[in-house]
């Protein structure tokens, strides 16, 4: 009995690695080798639909492979890309980087040498702060895929009521938002005449930017913060007036949605990203249509409503010191890059060559985007909402080219900083605390 | 109560040893199995330690790899350019002593330490009263109760998260709503609940406590399903009131399963992650609110750094469960 007992555990025993050996088979088999099937990983919902399906279209044309784009979010984007891009089975073909991330991808070595294709896909007229991003000893290896500057949106109908005009300087913004906070014309209690959350450090730095002052220089071969210098404190100590009287949103909100308590008139004024624009809803413009809607008159209705909303908001770009120029704002926009273990290099680059090509550029800059290449940043038209992305792009800044820069957005140093200040915390104090972590975190 | 035990029961001839009359069986017992362990030693004794193959394995692969593959980067340099090929070089020590030498270290452990200390407790508390009062109540109510529990277990964490967090939005937020409006509390109607640290921990207990009550009432419900009513009755009878009965009676009986869930309890708060990262995320000023769980997380790119704090946190793991396990085990023995 006993041998009839071990000889069916053997058996057994061999079943079962038997199985899962063939489980492991299949597993190799269906994934990662390369085959005709190229990924593009997009960062969040700034590149609309059109545009994807322009993409994958053309690229079947093309080169008879096809396209698969898949959108990750922004959060916990760097998590994702740090295991993804160094796993060949997982690696996408082309991915979209936040252009704050781009130095720290770069320096790592995850993305493939583009320099030969560099002059190709459009050399100088690429934006060159996004350029030098990507770049390490002159290696270019991630280019500009889209940049978008923030401009200031508000209700007309608002200002209008507090007899305020468009400010056309710093100060007078300040002055404009206090006393729209002030009027509160829409009776609510928690009216904010600027919405400026405490974490939102995306718009505060315009502040610091303005005044000549930065988030870190680097000095020899070290990166020191610079929050503590006089220039940015002296746009701080702006900040934090704007932070006590100017507005009422949340200390523990950051930067994202501001449009929700425009949409519900809790806010005058809000500052973000020109293609926010469509995220404008205001309750006396919407016409109830359902979004998986896609019929002519839907359309149509959809047309309409935003026609009321852009007659209802107004766009300005946040003005400079000197009347006639605007502000230095953060320049957001995203990279794009080939990573250094994909197994369709070739393909790669024939996916970015479409992007980079007349006709895709010419779409982003219709969609509100600013394109990598400039050249094409006149089809982002004559509108309004494009003047003001225009005249915000042209000076805007990035976050330093630091190598481990997003270990310090990792860390929310910044977020934690501006929370600070909102709170009322003394600017210099909170500035010495915040570059000594900055420099920990940069060197 | 501990009935007096043979301190060493061991092998098929103790039983045999002990109580006199089966003494003349013994030789008849011994000498079949001499001549077969004599004959066959290595299958009969490898035997059931290959049946145990099968599920080591996996333990080995799933737990054993990374522990040692985490010990063994928190003795090099390894960052992001090593996760993308650059050869790691070995640093000894450097990477300990730059983390124990910082005081804001000190601060998260000694932050995680506390928070762990009281969850656990107020999760005790709360599961144990639950469950005794699950013992009293009638059919209806008791599967009210399980069924409620089961819910607040069996949801997913980050589906919950979403929710606590919506009730304690500043903005728009339930318990906002509620304290101003029908309780008049105008001032806390804006209220930020994750701005101040403590308020933060609050906020989160609250939350660590309400999930991992349920599996501390179900298990200690069962145990005291196996308290036996005679002793009950009789400890009745001779004029101990109910708590009197609760707590010198069924409580000291449940002993191994307290222990058991106390031990669990330990070790999960001590690294709780996700409810931290959430509400960190939620408008929490981060560097403040760090805990171990999620300060490992925030050393995301110093992988050697985060190894290394991740053996420290180890080590305190197991510093606070020994006294635990020792107590366990002389409970066993005794």
């Amino acid at each position: 009995m006993t041998r009839v007992r071990k000889g069916g555990v053997a058996v057994m025993a061999a079943a079962l690695v038997a199985v899962s050996a063939c489980g492991g088979g299949d597993d190799d088999g269906g994934g990662g080798s390369g085959g005709d099937e190229v990924r593009l990983w997009l960062s969040g919902t700034d590149t609309p639909q059109e545009l994807r399906d322009y993409l994958v279209e053309t690229f079947e044309e093309e080169t008879g492979a096809t396209l698969v784009i898949e959108e990750q979010d922004w959060n916990g984007l760097v998590p994702r890309l740090q295991t993804a891009l160094a796993s060949e089975d997982q690696t996408p073909d082309l991915v979209e980087i936040g252009n704050t991330q781009s130095p720290t991808f770069t320096y790592a070595g995850a993305f493939a040498d583009i320099s030969d294709l560099y002059e190709e896909i459009g050399g100088e007229k690429l934006l060159p702060g996004f350029v030098e991003a990507g770049t390490v000893d002159d290696t270019v290896y991630a280019v500009p895929y889209y940049s978008g500057a923030r401009a200031v949106f508000y209700r007309k109908d608002f200002f209008a009521a507090a007899n305020v005009q468009v400010p056309t300087t710093l100060d007078e913004f300040a002055a404009a938002a206090v006393a729209l906070q002030a009027a509160n014309p829409a009776g609510k209690p928690n009216f904010s005449g600027f919405w400026f959350p405490g974490q939102d450090w995306y718009n505060g730095i315009a502040w610091i930017f303005s005044a000549g002052g930065d988030l870190a220089v680097q000095e020899g071969d070290q990166w020191v913060g610079a929050l503590s210098s006089p220039e940015s404190q002296a746009g701080l100590a702006q900040v934090q007036q704007l932070f006590s009287s100017a507005t009422a949103a949340p200390r523990d909100a950051d930067s994202e949605e501001p449009w929700i308590p425009f949409n519900n008139g809790e806010s005058a004024m809000f500052s973000a990203p020109t293609w926010a624009r469509w995220s404008i809803d205001l309750p006396e413009c919407n016409k109830g249509v359902d979004p998986e809607d896609e019929s002519a008159e839907a359309e149509a209705l959809l047309a309409e409503q935003q026609a009321c909303n852009e007659e209802k908001t107004g766009v300005f770009p946040l003005p400079g010191n000197q009347p006639g120029e605007a502000a230095a704002v953060f320049a957001g926009g995203s990279n794009i890059a080939i990573p250094a273990k994909s197994g369709n290099q070739e393909l790669a680059r024939d996916l970015m060559r479409i992007i980079f090509s007349a006709e895709y550029q010419t779409m982003l800059a219709e969609n509100g985007l600013i394109p990598g290449n400039q050249d094409y940043a006149g089809a982002l038209g004559d509108d309004v909402y494009a003047q003001a992305a225009l005249a915000a792009g042209v000076d805007a800044k990035l976050t330093p080219a630091a190598e481990k820069w997003a270990d310090v957005e990792g860390a929310r140093i910044l977020e934690d900083f501006f929370q600070e200040i909102a709170s009322g915390t003394d600017p210099a104090e909170a500035a010495a605390e915040a570059d000594q972590l900055i420099s920990d975190t940069l060197n | 109560m501990t009935a007096p035990r043979s301190p060493v029961p061991t092998a098929p001839v103790a039983p045999v040893a002990a109580p006199p009359v089966p003494v003349p069986r013994v030789p008849a017992v011994a000498p079949p199995e001499a001549p077969a362990s004599r004959r066959k030693p290595l299958r009969s004794r490898l035997g059931p330690y290959l049946l145990l193959v099968p599920a080591l394995v996996p333990i080995v692969v799933g737990l054993g790899y990374p522990l040692v593959r985490q010990f063994v980067i928190s003795f090099q340099e390894f960052g992001l350019a090593q996760q993308f090929g650059r050869p790691a070089e070995w640093v000894g020590l450097q990477n300990y002593v730059e983390l124990l030498g910082d005081s804001y270290v000190w601060g998260v452990i000694a932050r995680s330490i506390a928070f762990c200390l009281v969850n656990a407790a107020l999760t005790m508390v709360v599961g144990v009263a639950l469950a005794v009062l699950m013992t009293k109540v009638g059919r209806a109510a008791r599967i009210t109760l399980q069924v409620g529990m089961l819910l607040a277990w069996g949801t997913p964490v980050l589906a919950t998260m979403t929710v606590w967090q919506w009730l304690f939005d500043s903005q728009y937020g339930v318990v906002n709503w509620l304290l101003a409006e029908p309780l008049g509390m105008e001032s806390m109607r804006y209220h930020s609940w994750l701005i101040e640290p403590l308020s933060f921990y609050g906020v989160a207990t609250v939350i660590v406590v309400w999930m991992s009550v349920p599996f501390v009432v179900f298990t200690v419900y069962a145990g005291l399903l196996q308290v036996p009513e005679e002793c009950m009755e009789a400890a009745q009878l001779d004029g101990a009131n109910a708590w009197q009965r609760l707590w010198n009676l069924a409580i000291p009986m449940v002993k191994p399963v307290l222990f058991v869930v106390a031990l669990l309890q330990i070790i999960w708060d001590l690294r709780v992650f996700t409810q931290i990262y959430v509400l960190q995320r939620a408008g929490a000023p981060t560097r403040e609110t760090h805990l171990l769980g999620t300060y490992i997380y925030s050393l995301a790119k110093e992988f050697s750094m985060a190894g290394a704090m991740a053996t420290i946190m180890l080590v305190i793991t197991l510093g606070l469960t020994t006294f635990y396990i020792r107590r366990m085990l002389r409970q066993e023995e005794v």
